[in-house]
């Protein structure tokens, strides 16, 4: 179904593009799954290559990245410190990521992104949404790093002073987050944000939007790739930038006001039916 | 405390860069997808070669595209594919100034480490 595409092929337009990715990008905010995750299963189901749809989908994530990121760099939750040397390690994974796709056979793409979108139930870990990491002891590497840092918590009303530790396992952990990044052209941000608070000890919300302002290189890396690939259609791209990026700032928006149960109901249907449908293709292509 | 707020005008500067490169390119898009719809009366994507962004590598394209526009016409499609050109000078500037910011800080270890990677970016970028 996905790779049967003549030249002169009409899949898809980008008004439909448009709409479905203001809702992809509405759902991938308030789940927290991205809009990438989301959006390439729906154009694989409408018959776009799926490697077409990796490469435009990896654009698309700096937009959506950069646009959230810029509030929370700026409030500074994010820890810029920890994004820079934990890029070192996502970009290089990104690159790698986005080379094994250009070649690979697409059936397999299908069943390792089914396989990678089970990651995303490590965000529905009640552990690491607890409370701030207490009496973290510091390893001398990560001092060297100066990585430590502090922000003011509007819900907890207080400032927050945090240490962070294991520098030198988050790094090579982080090399995986990249290579999965590039290969499958999304966010990665689940297992980014396990990464971050499981290993390393971040907060909660630092590990969050730190998550976020490292996507933005690492999806940057993987669509330099994809650019000298051929695989990257700006007809594809455009409108899923756009769609996206409004959808996310609807749904980051609303997020607060809906309950709970409601978002992880929503994110248990989401994530079932995507695997399901990447499945279906990889099983059914030839 | 010095640390911290000389970190807060990189901070600041980070933030200015990716408002302004995701504002300015999505607003490309929007006005590129606009203008496609007028000139060509659908909004078909098709998927010929001639469609994909397809060069040696991103600046070759960028550099392209911008001599292309220089000379005027300004299609539909040009402009689609600066607002891509523009997403993705985002966070490679943004890059670029941390790498300006630690080296005017004199802070080597952050600055070798923003230098990996702008260097790891650049030359994939270039597809070297």
């Amino acid at each position: 179904m996905g790779q049967k595409v003549g030249p002169e092929s009409k899949l898809i337009d980008m008004l439909s593009v448009l709409i479905i990715s203001i809702f992809a990008g509405f759902l991938g905010s308030l789940t927290g799954l991205g809009g990438g995750s989301i959006m390439i299963p729906v154009l694989v189901a409408f018959g776009v290559p799926v490697k077409y749809a990796i490469a435009a989908s990896m654009v698309t994530i700096i937009a959506t990245s950069s646009g959230s990121a810029a509030s929370y760099v700026k409030e500074r939750i994010t820890n810029v410190k920890a994004a820079f040397y934990l890029e070192m390690f996502t970009i290089v994974g990104a690159i790698i990521g986005a080379t094994i796709t250009s070649f690979i056979a697409p059936r397999f793409l299908y069943f390792f992104f089914a396989g990678f979108l089970l990651t995303s139930f490590l965000g529905l870990s009640e552990h690491l949404r607890g409370e701030f990491p207490k009496r973290v002891k510091q390893d001398r590497f990560s001092k060297w790093l100066e990585l430590d840092g502090s922000y003011y918590d509007e819900a907890a009303k207080k400032k927050v002073s945090y240490k962070m530790k294991n520098a030198h396992l988050g790094g090579p952990c982080m090399l995986i987050a990249g290579l999965a990044a590039g290969m499958l052209g999304i966010g990665a941000g689940a297992f980014k944000v396990s990464i971050h608070e499981l290993i390393l000890k971040m907060p909660s919300k630092v590990s969050t939007t730190t998550s976020n302002f490292i996507i933005g290189i690492t999806a940057l890396a993987g669509a330099s790739v994809y650019f000298a690939s051929g695989l990257l259609f700006v007809g594809l791209a455009a409108p899923m930038a756009v769609g996206t990026t409004v959808g996310a700032l609807v749904g980051g928006r609303i997020l607060n006001r809906l309950p709970n149960r409601l978002v992880r109901y929503l994110f248990l249907v989401i994530v079932v039916a995507l695997i399901v449908q990447m499945l279906y293709e990889g099983i059914t292509s030839t | 405390m010095k640390r911290a707020l000389s970190e807060e005008k990189l901070d600041s500067l980070i933030s200015y860069i990716l408002i302004f490169g995701v504002l300015v390119s999505v607003a490309l898009e929007a006005l590129g997808i606009a203008g496609y719809y007028s000139s060509n009366g659908n909004l078909n994507i098709l998927f010929r070669p001639s469609f994909a962004m397809k060069e040696t590598d991103f600046f070759s394209y960028a550099g392209k595209l911008f001599q292309e526009l220089s000379m005027g016409g300004w299609s539909p499609m040009q402009v689609l594919g600066l607002g891509i050109v523009v997403l993705m000078l985002t966070p490679y500037l943004r890059v670029v100034a941390s790498v300006l910011y630690f080296g005017l800080a004199r802070n080597p270890k952050y600055l070798l480490i923003t230098l990996f990677v702008l260097l790891v970016l650049t030359a994939s970028l270039l597809q070297l």
